[in-house]
């Protein structure tokens, strides 16, 4: 059997050996990417029917927990790195004809380093390292979004570097505090501990973790990097940022509320928040002009309604929640994928520019339609059962409180509806009809690109291929005791 | 009004913070983890500096992350500078004295074995691979200072920095193969306070020494190309 800890230990040494292959060959380096993510592909998938039965628990150095750091390879662990992996790879195989200037070089060695980054958050046990890699995948994605070196991207880079450096200190000091009192740093050992979040050194370090985890996460009001970070950095970087690493924020939110501290009376508070960043993503999104910056505050709402739906803590919520995650992955890496060659034919950004593209480039179109379809929740893609599981368990709960709720989040849909429309509208009905010159993507981008369509439309027709896993990735959020035993025994 | 709704959000964080803090019994000795590094940190790691254990051999993936951390910052500082337009000027660089000169070439050879020692040495002294690093890349800053004009070879530096991290993986790796698990400290553990003890240790330490003190030249080398 595969050892978890190869997911993160091959694209780090990977991301290492690039200098390496540099010296050998210019050419071969941004192939490794695809070799790493490849892999990685593959390992989470062999390995995924076997956590979903039982989380396989690996204890680094030989050590036992709480003294050594563990990685915890369960279904929401080995779940996430089958999407990064897959979105990654996909990515990568697009930047191969996309990424053509700057430090290319450079550019791989980050990209593995964020995938690893990434990697790790997903499926370590132990709260000190999920801060370090935590810190890779943030500090590698400020300098991709400066990658193009240009104004915009240097200016967004900084403004994100600077809230989250702020919220990394945050999140050491909520450590610190935990570690202070406890004397341990391993999560189940510590979530041992903590019965409840009464008394204030609990709640503290609670609100420091939630804060700090939160920026990257871009949950309201801490999300005013996203929306100029997401929209000045490469498009496939805004793929990974908007599809990976706000999800990875989140689900480090998730873990420390629900495996940590068990803190249901917090999560009222994170319902509330989860619908106010939707309707505030989707409002703000409704008014721009620029497309990628809509997509940016498309991502804010699509992170609030999946707080929202993992809040509810009901079996049905968590699945409806990771299901909705995944959609909106595969959704929202569609669309910036599509729109990066729009781009990168027109030279603007202004949904204006986007008219007669139906025409010019008829394939990508098709992809990004089907995108946009797809998160406005339309049958039969993916963001359709999705969004319907979501409102089901909202409903389920019978209360006033949740009908109210869902009554809002409808509303969000239709705001998301009129908008996206409207770029629809632009690409297919609007601008002369007489231009005839295709000018297509190539095919290194067509190929991930209906790859992302096929997922849509296989998943969204048969939604089971996905749910069947959701169920044991609820339960190991919900039943923390259940963590505790099989990582203290 | 501004002010004084944040003074009144101020007040309220720092009293929650001090209710917070004032429950926490810092600085007990007796915390669980760390009592059990003390006591059974020589036995099981064979290195003298128990810190030294922690960091490379109870906690090593936090330091393989961390050296990560380090890559990642100046690999982005190199893509971020490497993506500007380099103004070209012809520069016209004024000779350091004579006494400056002699006596950075001088001082030159002695930081970089100070380094050494304290990279190599770190599983038995205060002191280890990061340290150690610094001090060999503080020689390059002197270098930069005083002998203008010279640069650090881009190619060895990132041979080295690459090689640093790859054998420190390869160390993990090789536990994994023989089925220890992944950084297993797979070495005999040797004669307690020498220099031949503590297993993979000090050949990690003697890695990450190499791999930060390139990597730091490296940074200083982009931001000094950048201030000109």
């Amino acid at each position: 059997m595969v050892n978890p800890v190869l997911l993160i230990v091959v694209p780090l040494a990977l991301a290492f050996a690039v200098p390496l292959f540099g010296l050998i060959s210019k050419k071969i380096v941004k192939f490794l990417p695809v070799v790493a993510l490849l892999f990685n592909l593959i390992v989470s998938v062999m390995l995924l029917p076997k956590v979903m039965e039982q989380p396989i628990h690996v204890f680094i150095g030989g050590f036992s927990p709480p003294f050594c750091i563990n990685l915890v390879a369960g279904p929401i662990g080995i779940l996430f790195s089958v999407l990064i992996a897959l979105v990654g790879l996909l990515v990568s195989v697009y930047a191969l004809g996309y990424i053509k200037e700057g430090a290319i070089e450079k550019y791989h060695i980050l990209y593995l380093l964020l995938i690893t980054g990434a990697t790790g958050v997903v499926l370590t046990g132990d709260i000190f390292n999920l801060f370090v890699f935590f810190e890779i995948l943030c500090i590698s994605s400020y300098s991709l979004v400066a990658y193009l070196g240009n104004k915009a991207g240097i200016e967004s880079a900084v403004k994100y570097l600077l809230q989250g450096a702020l919220g990394s200190s945050l999140i050491l000091l909520g450590i610190g505090l935990l570690y202070a009192k406890y004397g341990t740093l391993n999560m189940a050992d510590l979530a041992g501990n903590i019965h409840s979040i009464k008394s204030f050194s609990n709640f503290l370090p609670l609100v420091l973790l939630v804060t700090g985890l939160g920026v990257e996460a871009a949950i309201f009001p801490l999300n005013a990097w996203l929306p100029d970070a997401h929209s000045s950095a490469p498009s496939s970087i805004s793929a990974i940022l908007s599809g990976i690493a706000i999800e990875v924020g989140l689900y480090a939110v998730v873990r420390v509320v629900f495996t940590i501290f068990g803190a249901s009376s917090f999560l009222v508070f994170l319902l509330f928040l989860g619908v106010l960043t939707l309707l505030i993503g989707e409002m703000s999104a409704f008014s721009q002009n620029n497309i990628k910056r809509m997509f940016a505050y498309s991502s804010i709402g699509q992170i609030g309604l999946i707080l929202f739906a993992l809040s509810i803590a009901t079996p049905d919520g968590v699945s409806a929640g990771f299901f909705q995650l995944i959609s909106h992955t595969l959704a929202k890496a569609l669309l910036f994928l599509a729109v990066g060659y729009m781009i990168y034919r027109t030279g603007s950004m202004d949904i204006s520019s986007l008219e007669g593209m139906g025409k010019k480039m008829p394939y990508t179109s098709l992809a990004f339609t089907i995108g946009v379809l797809s998160l406005v929740g339309m049958p039969p893609f993916i963001g359709f059962p999705s969004k319907l599981m979501i409102i089901r368990a909202a409903l389920l709960k019978q209360e006033t409180l949740f009908t109210v709720l869902v009554v809002l989040v409808l509303i969000a849909t239709v705001i998301e509806g009129a908008y996206f429309f409207r770029v629809i509208q632009a690409i297919y009905f609007r601008g002369e009809k007489s231009e005839k010159k295709r000018e297509g993507a190539p095919l290194s981008a067509l190929i991930p690109l209906f790859i992302f369509v096929g997922l849509i439309v296989v998943i969204g027709v048969y939604p089971k291929l996905v749910t069947n896993f959701l169920d044991s990735t609820a339960s190991e959020l919900l039943n923390r005791l259940d963590y505790i035993k099989g990582v203290i025994g | 009004m501004r002010r004084i709704i944040a003074i009144a959000l101020l007040a309220i964080i720092v009293m929650g913070i001090s209710l917070a803090v004032r429950e926490i019994p810092f600085g007990k000795t007796d915390t669980k983890v760390g009592e059990y590094y003390l006591n059974e940190g020589r036995e099981e790691t064979g290195a003298a500096n128990i810190v030294t254990s922690v960091v490379v051999n109870y906690r090593g993936f936090d330091t393989l992350g961390e050296i990560a951390v380090l890559f990642t910052a100046a690999i982005g500082l190199g893509a971020v500078f490497g993506s500007r337009k380099k103004r070209k000027v012809a520069e016209e660089v004024e000779k350091s004295s004579l006494i400056v000169y002699t006596g950075c070439r001088f001082l030159f050879p002695v930081i970089l074995l100070v380094g050494a020692y304290i990279f190599i040495y770190g599983h038995l002294t205060p002191g280890g691979g990061f340290q150690g690093g610094a001090v060999v890349a503080s020689a390059f800053l002197l270098m930069y200072l005083t002998c203008r004009g010279k640069r650090v070879r881009d190619k060895s530096n990132k041979v080295v920095e690459s090689l640093g991290g790859l054998i420190f993986v390869g160390m993990g790796l090789v536990g994994l193969v023989i089925g220890k698990g992944f950084l297993f400290n797979f070495l005999p553990k040797g004669e307690f306070l020498t220099l031949f003890s503590a297993g993979i240790i000090p050949i990690i330490y003697i890695a990450i020494g190499f791999k930060v003190g390139a990597e730091l030249a490296g940074v200083l080398d982009n931001l000094i190309e950048e201030s000109k």
